[in-house]
């Protein structure tokens, strides 16, 4: 059987790094054989990197076909530490077991584990300690988190389930989550949502960026049955304002980010079947107070 | 009526299909014109798809004011009480018959004025 070898550049999470991860899905998506990741360029990857590529394996795998990664490829050194610390390389057949330190671990959720995924928010990411935080305001922040997957179950049709990963950056002070599924991404379901009332020509002219605006409004959902939805991503974004962290979805052909500037829609020549969440927050602590807890 | 939300679905109030339990236990006493009275001493976090469907999906035939009146909430924390608000917000305007054609229609021309 062929093998087709994937090289894994070094991947931060800029959007040019995010098309370059976009790109390695269009190498891998419809083949059906072997594919071995190379990781002999690779100088640093970050969560949503480990995040995507698990979940890249793992699609590739409920399609038959085989995942190799080449660890004997990976000649540097804190890489190798980074993806055995958050438990990635031992997931993915090298032989090592993760431990605790500045990484959130790699975790893949093939289904809605409620206290599994509220287990690792509450504990491994806003309570590991990064910033001191009471446990009122840990619950209320990881409550918050929890609406991404909540969204990812609820409207991507994932096969596959969700992928995530983290990491704590001392130095800079900031807290990162990305949680990536291969679902058949927002813009795609709202056009899909929008074909139910209005004709084909017209949802088919919605972009990427209309179609995450629309989906970022309070209120709007794709849900049906009667029941109020909506609030998920709203939640999500006024926590973020406060934080004065950042917030961006990549889904499809569009790009959405909610910022310290406000919220931006983009297109993206290269469309991608899922949807990767990306959130960064500040670990200041006068930025993690409720208004009734003393300094 | 009182119901412990502890005692019915623990510490998390996160998901869809423990708010539909609640909803199912309390619907018909609200209908009934009774009140209730939903107890979250010990319930430490929340989300909004429990909302949803344990308060939200009573607006479909109860009126707000009457909901406000007949539901009481206790010990719910300031996190929980903002996304119950938000729940009960954003129900009272929902409507299953939104004009999505107008909808789409607003967005195109927004979309070419933004193009241009």
């Amino acid at each position: 059987m062929a093998q087709k070898v994937i090289q894994i550049p070094t991947l931060n999470d800029s959007p040019h790094d995010f098309t370059r991860l976009f790109g390695i899905w269009n190498d891998v998506n419809d083949y059906f054989e072997d594919i071995r990741f190379d990781f002999s360029r690779c100088g640093f990857l970050r969560p949503n990197a480990v995040a995507f590529l698990g979940g890249l394996a793992r699609l590739v795998e409920s399609r038959m076909g085989s995942v190799t990664f080449d660890w004997s490829t990976l000649h540097h050194g804190a890489v190798m530490t980074n993806l055995c610390q958050n438990g990635f390389a031992g997931t993915f057949a090298y032989p090592s077991s993760r431990w605790d330190g500045n990484s959130i671990p790699y975790r893949e959720d093939k289904t809605l584990d409620m206290n599994g995924i509220m287990d690792y928010l509450t504990y491994n990411w806003i309570g590991k300690g990064w910033v001191h935080v009471s446990d009122r305001l840990r619950d209320a922040i990881a409550g918050r988190m929890w609406e991404i997957y909540s969204n990812a179950f609820e409207h991507s049709g994932t096969e596959v389930g969700v992928f995530s990963c983290g990491q704590h950056y001392w130095r800079q002070n900031y807290l990162i989550l990305s949680a990536v599924d291969f679902g058949r991404g927002i813009p795609a379901n709202v056009r899909s949502f929008l074909r139910q009332y209005v004709r084909e020509a017209l949802v088919s002219k919605l972009s990427g960026a209309a179609c995450l605006k629309w989906a970022f409004e309070r209120g709007n959902s794709t849900c049906t049955g009667g029941v109020a939805r909506g609030l998920g991503l709203d939640l999500l974004k006024e926590f973020v304002r406060l934080n004065q962290g950042k917030l961006e979805i990549y889904s499809n052909d569009g790009y959405a980010i909610v910022d310290k500037d406000g919220e931006r829609f983009e297109n993206r020549e290269l469309a991608f079947e899922g949807t990767v969440v990306h959130i960064t927050l500040r670990c200041d602590e006068n930025l993690y107070r409720f208004r009734d807890e003393a300094e | 009526m009182r119901l412990s939300i502890k005692d019915q679905i623990g510490p998390r109030c996160i998901i869809k299909e423990d708010g539909q339990k609640i909803y199912d236990a309390v619907h018909g006493a609200l209908q009934n014109g009774e009140t209730v009275t939903l107890d979250f001493e010990g319930v430490s976090q929340f989300a909004s798809p429990f909302f949803n469907f344990a308060i939200g999906q009573l607006l479909k035939d109860i009126a707000e004011a009457d909901l406000r009146r007949l539901l009481q909430i206790e010990h719910l924390n300031e996190t929980g009480r903002l996304v119950v608000e938000r729940v009960i917000e954003n129900a009272a305007k929902y409507h299953g018959d939104k004009d999505y054609r107008k909808i789409v229609d607003d967005i195109l021309e927004q979309q070419a004025k933004e193009s241009d």
